[in-house]
């Protein structure tokens, strides 16, 4: 048994150390329908978290366990992106795989002592209601905070919402 | 495991760091059940890091300003186990207390033989190795009077999403320890010396530079090590 390692916050000047050249567009083994996912970080003051970075993780088009990154520059399946002055983030992937898609999130910025993890569905609320993974939240008003709007035929819309009104759902770990 | 089971991690709001009053959520955390995130992670390629990203006294056309240092370390998981070919990053201030950073106002002079980014594989034993400069320390702003002590970040990927961490190693001896919110607010003693780095002479370089080591303990123990 080792001791772990405690968290400490990312800071504000962590941009060029953890910049990867197209983080923010998610590569697979396999085809599948490419699209956007993008939205804007607020504080509890309603203010854009302009330094934030966000980091995800997901399932493959076909569902799978993204394994491997050949013929790219980074890890399959794994995006990392920063958001801008304005709060916004924009992550270009492919679909997840199953009945009710979703990726991963991890916000680490200053002010954070520790990340926020969380989670996306881009699925109906009446197919994230019935995930069993989201039994803890099956009666909860906030499920709905974890889902994205459509937005035309490709562009997903989410927004995080760090603390206050409309509080996005946060996971512990 | 949350803020209520464990202290080791720092809370969300932290009233000494001016930051975390309206970043931190108010609403508990949720909790998905054991193992949620002790799952298979991504599988860093090896062309992300170069052979010199780990020596970030190379940047200049010259050896950059400061007391030169050599960082060694391991990297394990909760059972002790080495984490072995995980990616490692750094940065840090220069040695006046600068970032090589857009967003970094502070009156001290930047060296433009020093950038303060790095970046390395763990070898086969969870060992990696860094060459750099000891960062210098720098007012922050938080509170008046406020400097934050001498630090390199470090960010690491692990096997697992739950093994993500990010952290800051500091240095023995530093007075600025003890008023440095950021630091104080992990609530265990014990568990913020385990940010601090040892000085261990024998990892240095002879009449070159100073050696020391710090090792890193990352969460999760089910996590199976992939390999590329």
């Amino acid at each position: 048994m080792a001791l772990r390692t405690p968290s400490q916050t990312i800071g504000p000047f962590f941009h060029e150390a953890l910049r990867w050249r197209d983080g923010g567009k998610v590569a697979f083994a396999e085809a599948g329908t490419r699209i956007v996912l993008t939205g804007r970080i607020v504080d509890g003051g309603g203010d854009p978290v302009g330094d934030a970075l966000v980091e995800s993780w997901q399932r493959s088009p076909k569902g799978g366990t993204p394994e491997g990154a050949r013929g790219t520059v980074n890890p399959h399946g794994f995006g990392r992106v920063e958001t801008a002055k304005d709060g916004t983030y924009r992550i270009e992937t492919s679909m997840p795989g199953g009945d009710a898609p979703s990726i991963d999130l991890a916000i680490f910025a200053r002010g954070l002592l520790k990340p926020l993890r969380t989670r996306v569905y881009l699925a109906s609320e009446d197919k994230v209601r019935a995930e069993p993974a989201m039994k803890p939240l099956a009666g909860s008003p906030r499920l709905k905070t974890l889902g994205a709007t459509a937005s035309g035929a490709s562009e997903y819309r989410w927004d995080v919402h760090l603390q206050g009104d409309g509080e996005t759902v946060f996971f512990a770990f | 495991m949350n803020d209520m089971t464990t202290p080791l991690d720092p809370p969300y709001l932290y009233q000494g760091y001016r930051s975390t009053l309206l970043r931190s959520p108010k609403e508990p955390l949720v909790d998905l059940g054991p193992g949620a995130f002790d799952v298979p992670g991504p599988l860093v390629p090896r062309g992300l890091v170069r052979d010199t990203d780990n020596d970030l006294t190379v940047a200049g056309k010259s050896a950059p300003l400061g007391e030169k240092m050599i960082l060694v370390g391991r990297l394990l998981d909760a059972e002790g186990r080495p984490i072995r070919d995980s990616l490692v990053e750094i940065w840090q201030a220069n040695a006046s207390g600068r970032y090589h950073h857009v967003g970094d106002n502070h009156d001290a002079p930047l060296d433009p033989n020093f950038h303060g980014i790095g970046r390395t594989f763990t070898d086969g034993e969870g060992r990696y190795r860094f060459v750099t400069v000891k960062p210098g320390c720098y007012p922050w702003g938080n509170h008046p009077f406020a400097w934050r002590p001498q630090h390199i970040h470090f960010s690491l990927l692990g096997n697992a999403p739950v093994q993500r961490l990010v952290t800051q190693m500091y240095f023995p001896g530093d007075p600025l320890l003890d008023i440095d919110p950021i630091y104080n607010s992990v609530p265990d003693a014990l568990a913020r010396k385990r940010m601090i780095c040892k000085l261990v002479l024998e990892h240095g370089i002879e009449n070159v530079a100073l050696g020391y080591e710090f090792d890193i303990v990352l969460a999760g123990a089910n996590s199976t090590p992939l390999g590329l």
